[in-house]
Parts: structure tokens; sequence; C-alpha cells
């Protein structure tokens, strides 16, 4: 079943502003669905008509087969929604917070106090339950939200930008609780990020949004390799050409060709080499091998994999701007450099 | 109908639900820290100690020969729920701010309970502030009649206006959406609604326009009402001031209710 279906939907605010433009979408039951775009893209006004919050301006959304138009109550009750913003109340403890919600939630009396407990001790709060909520740390107070969502046991979690403001080690840890839900109680989760790692490192499937619109949905590793292979940038040493080759120093290196398992030369100007290839790491010992064989002294190796980034490049926008095949810029580099002997 | 069917439990019982646990969430935060309501106490008693007993050396100011002090203690109360709730909007707002609003929003309960609960809960930083007048006057010797019905009357009279005037706030807030205008807008309406009703001085002795204002000033009647019940014991006008001050709470709840979408779009 899908727990969230989004179809033909648009929103405009006022008359000008297309928010949201005609977009569909579906999130399986289960899975953890990235929404990956910069500011601006639409992300949250997308997830606050999921949430019920604000009113499409046409197109039909459901949670669990729910429209949620016609039963936005139901809609709620099923769904754990963490804002962009913060959205727990600091002059309540933690414990304060997650009673009143629960509360709203309608949570019975006598599970109340277990799930709060369970929640807190899920989210590791449990030593500051009673501590005002303003003077946690900014990876505390996302933690307490999470928590805020799981007392009414929702079906659905929907997260908007949660690492925003974050440092990177409590951005990582938050990553994990993420991933322990879904796999722990099989959580749907509905995640919004303009992190390119974010969405790569947690969801099983994104949905590139740019300008109200979605311009490709697929899992994070076929929309890389739908990018182009790995890289590989091999920079040969010029004083060390083999004896054979040395009467002739303007064509330094002639024309130089590698057997097609190992990859494929896209180009070569003087010493360096392009060469794409399936997997990267395990291509350079075996092309540093072929070269010395030939008697080739291999200067430096740097490997470019695609990211997201470079996806992101190619069907946002801003591919217009995209530079070759390959992506050259803003692609995550690992440089083994290697001097020659 | 159908949402009754799936939760099981009536809708008002889960209505109510809602509503309480919003205004338990200000009693909450005023147990935690009450210092910036003990702060706006403050005029309120500057305005009976120093105005009500300079000018109770002046007799005959009151109607009915009962001193000066007695007759603008309901008033200076009347007035301190007046404040507290007028400026409501602005925690909404900067709830709105954060993502406190729209969480609150996010949850199963109907809008318009967390609404109710919201103005509920102005009405408990009412009773906080009423319960501090109330001392300071029986402090200061001001004559007030301790009826436990009569009290309970004040009480439920100061939840109600706070709850008007709180629900007023919050549609100013949806049409004005920044703390700033919130704060003009406050202080705009403030002073000529108190100094346009009787809270300090009788109608009576206003110019005639002056007086065909305090007739539709709501503050005049809760003012009426208090009085009433804390000085003379005269009940002939209650109901209709009760009535009044009913009817616009609901009206001001209900478009309140309405009005509170435009804030978290
Ligand atoms: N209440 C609003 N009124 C007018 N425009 C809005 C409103 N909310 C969002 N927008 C506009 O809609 C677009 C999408 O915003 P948003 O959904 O918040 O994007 P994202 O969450 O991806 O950063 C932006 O151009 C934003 O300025
Ligand atoms: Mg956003």
């Amino acid at each position: 079943m899908n727990a969230i279906e989004v179809s033909e939907l648009s929103k405009t605010y006022g008359q000008e502003i297309k928010a949201v433009d005609n977009i569909s979408f579906t999130v399986d039951e289960g899975e953890v669905f990235g929404l990956l775009g910069p500011n601006g893209a639409g992300k949250t006004t997308t997830i606050k008509i999921i949430t019920t919050l604000i009113k499409p301006s046409s197109g039909l959304v459901s949670v669990f087969g729910l429209d949620v138009l016609r039963y936005p109550q139901e809609v709620r009750q099923c769904l754990g929604y963490v804002p962009q913003a913060v959205s727990v109340d600091g002059d309540l403890s933690a414990y304060e917070n997650l009673l009143i919600f629960s509360k709203l939630f309608y949570v019975g009396k006598r599970e109340r106090d277990e799930r709060i407990k369970f929640a807190l001790d899920y989210m590791d709060l449990s030593q500051r339950a009673d501590d005002l909520v303003k003077h946690f740390s900014g990876g505390m107070m996302r933690r307490l939200e999470i928590a805020q969502a799981l007392v009414n046991r929702p079906r659905v979690l929907i997260l908007d930008e949660p690492s925003i403001g974050l440092d990177p080690g409590s951005k990582k840890q938050m990553w994990k609780y993420i991933q322990k839900l879904n796999e722990e109680f099989k959580v749907t989760v509905l995640i919004t990020t303009h992190d390119m790692m974010e969405a790569d490192e947690l969801c099983e499937r994104i949905a590139i949004m740019e300008s109200g619109k979605i311009s490709v949905i697929g899992n994070p590793r076929d929309l890389k390799r739908s990018v182009g292979g790995e890289i590989l940038t091999v920079k040969l040493s010029t004083n060390s050409v083999p004896s054979s080759l040395s009467a002739r120093p303007t064509a330094v290196l002639g024309s130089l060709s590698i057997p097609p398992e190992l990859g494929s030369i896209v180009s070569q100007e003087e010493d360096t080499l392009k060469i794409v290839t399936e997997n990267g790491e395990r291509a350079i010992p075996r092309i540093m091998d072929y070269f010395e064989r030939l008697g080739y002294a291999v200067e430096s190796v740097s490997l470019n994999r695609p990211t997201l980034d470079d996806v992101f490049m190619k069907y946002g926008k801003t591919s217009l701007e995209r530079v070759g095949v390959y992506g050259e810029a803003r692609t995550q580099r690992r440089a083994i450099v290697r001097h020659s002997r | 109908m159908r949402s009754t069917a799936i939760f099981g439990g009536s809708y008002i019982s889960k209505f109510a639900t809602s509503a309480l646990t919003i205004a338990e969430m200000e009693a909450r935060k005023i147990r935690h820290d009450s210092t910036e309501l003990w702060m706006r106490s403050i005029q309120p008693a500057l305005w009976l100690l120093i105005f009500g007993e300079v000018f109770n050396t002046i007799r005959g100011l009151a109607p009915g020969g009962i001193p000066y002090i007695e007759f603008i203690a309901p008033g200076v109360l009347a007035q301190s729920v007046l404040f507290i709730s007028i400026f409501y909007g602005i925690l909404i707002v900067w709830e709105r701010d954060f993502g406190i609003l729209t969480k609150l929003l996010s949850t199963p309960s109907p809008r318009s309970s967390i609404v109710v609960g919201k103005a509920l809960a102005a009405g408990v930083r009412g009773i906080f502030q009423a319960i501090v007048i109330f001392a300071l006057a029986l402090i200061i010797g001001v004559n007030l009649r301790l009826d436990p019905l009569d009290v309970t009357g004040v009480f439920i009279v100061v939840v109600l206006f706070a709850m008007c005037f709180a629900s007023l706030s919050m549609v100013l807030a949806s049409l004005l959406k920044t703390r700033d205008r919130m704060m003009g807008i406050g202080q705009a309406i403030t002073m000529p609604l108190f100094f346009a009703s009787n809270a300090i001085y009788p109608v009576t002795l206003m110019p005639i326009w002056l007086q065909y204002v305090a007739v539709v000033n709501p503050l005049s009647y809760v003012v009426d009402a208090m009085r009433s019940m804390l000085l003379t014991g005269d009940y002939a006008k209650l109901p209709v001031d009760i009535f009044a001050l009913l009817l616009s709470t609901l009206v001001m709840v209900s478009i309140a209710s309405i009005a509170l979408k435009r804030l978290i779009e």
C-alpha cells in the first residue's frame, strides 16, 4: 500500500507564486523517501499540504488512502511531523512537551506514561526529562522533537529539513535514530533536505525538486549511475617516458590505450588521461600496474565519483550550466597521489 | 461525522480535552516561571496604590457614596486583564515564528479547540493577575464583598473577558503577522478602551460623545459586572452584562478560529 500518494499537486500563493507546480509521487509503506532541493524549491509547501496545514490549489493527496481534504483529522492522527523550525516549547520540560502532545493526540491515560518514558529512552533523553527545554542543545531539541512525534506511534514520520543548524556530530546521530526507527518499527519516513549527503545516506528513493517541480525520482545509486561512471584522472610523468619513445620528444607520450576491462580513456591532454570506469577504487591499482608495466611512471591518480550534486546538476534547472557529460564541477574528489620512483 | 466514528468518544469531549490541554500548557509555564506576570502586576498595583489613594481623598467622585478606591478596584482588575489578553496575540506570533504553532495544528485536535485553548490560556494568566490584585486590594483595606459565589462570578467574568480579547488579539495577529506591529496596535487599542470606559470614573462624568463610546465599549460591561459582584451586590444589570460578554466572546473565538490559518500559511 502507498503510505503517501501525491498526484498532480499544485499550490499557488496569491496570483503569481507557484510554490508547487504539478508534482506527483508516491511513498511506499516502510521506505525512507527524500525530497531533495534547494531553498524555495517547494518542499515545505508540499509537506504542509500532506500534513493538512495548508490546502492545495489543485491535485490529490492521500495518506494511507485517506484524502487530506476530506479526512484531515484522521490523516493527522497517523502522522508524526517535525517542522523545519524549532517546535518544542522551551518554557516547558522535556517530559511536559511530550505529555502535552500525547494529550493532543488523545493517547489514552494508561498508555501515556509508558509511551512518554519509551520515547525519552529511545531518543536518549531520559536523564534530562525534567529540565527546561530552553537549556537544551540544538541536537537535543531535534531529538526531543522526534520523541514528541513518537508518542503518537505514527505510521509515517515526516521530517522537514531535520538536520538544519546541527553540527556534523549531531547530524550523524540523528540519521542513526531515523534509520533505527525505520528498521525497528517499519515507520515510513518522508524527509526533505537540501543536503546531498543526507539524502544519499538516508533515503531509499529521492525526488529531486526545484522551482516547484520534480525533475526525477529514483534511488540514489541509480541516479548517480545515470550521470555517468566514475572518472579517474591519471597523470603520467613525462621524464620517465620509456626509452623506445624518447626519440620523439614532441609527441611526448603518444596516443595511449588501455584494455577495456579497466575502463576507457575519454580524453588525453599531454600527460593527463581521463578514464571512465565502473568502480574507480578497484581500478586504481590495476591501472597503475598496467602503466608501470609499460614503463611509465604514474605521478598521481585522482578519483571523481558522481554525487547527487551531479545528479542535481543534470536534472535540476541548473543542468543548463552543466559542463560535459561528467559534471566536472562540485564532484567529490579523492586524490590519491603517488610520486614516481 | 466520520471523525467521531473513527476515534470513538464524543467530539465534544475531545474538543474539551484539547482546549484544556493547551490551557494546562500555560499553567505549567507559569509554574516554571511567573516573573513576567509579577512584573505585569506592577502597573495595576500603582493604579490602585497611588491613583486610587490620591483620588480617594476627593469625596463624591464615585457614585452612591462609595470610597473612590473601592470604585476603581474592579476597574483596575479589568484593565490588567485587558492588557494581558490584548497582547496575547504576540505570544501566538512568537510561537508561529518558531514551529510550535504549526506543530500544535498538526495534531488531530480540531483547529478551533486550539484557539479556544489559547484563549483559555489567556484566562489562566488573567486569573493569576486577578488573584494578585485581589490580595493587594485586601491588604490595603479595600472593602470588597467576599461572598464565595461573587468571587467565583468575578473569576468567570475574568476568564470570559480574557478569552474575548485574546481572541481579538489572535485575529489581529493573523492580519498583522509580526510582533512589532502587534505591539503597536496593542498600545493603540488599550488606552482608548480604558479611558473610554467606566473603569476609573463614572460614565456620567464624561462628555456626551464619550458616553456613547462607553456604551459600546465591552470593557464597561465587564467593569459593571465586577462592580455589582464585588461592591454593590446589585445584580439588576448582571444578566445583560454577562450575556453581552458571552456573546462577544463566542463571536471573537469563532472569528479567531477561522483567522488562525492565515497565520500559518
Ligand atoms: N505563505 C507564503 N506566501 C507566499 N509565498 C510563499 C509562502 N510560503 C512559501 N512561499 C514561496 O513558495 C516557494 C516555496 O517555498 P517552500 O515550500 O518554503 O520551499 P522550500 O521548503 O523548498 O525551501 C518559495 O518561493 C517561497 O517564497
Ligand atoms: Mg523548507
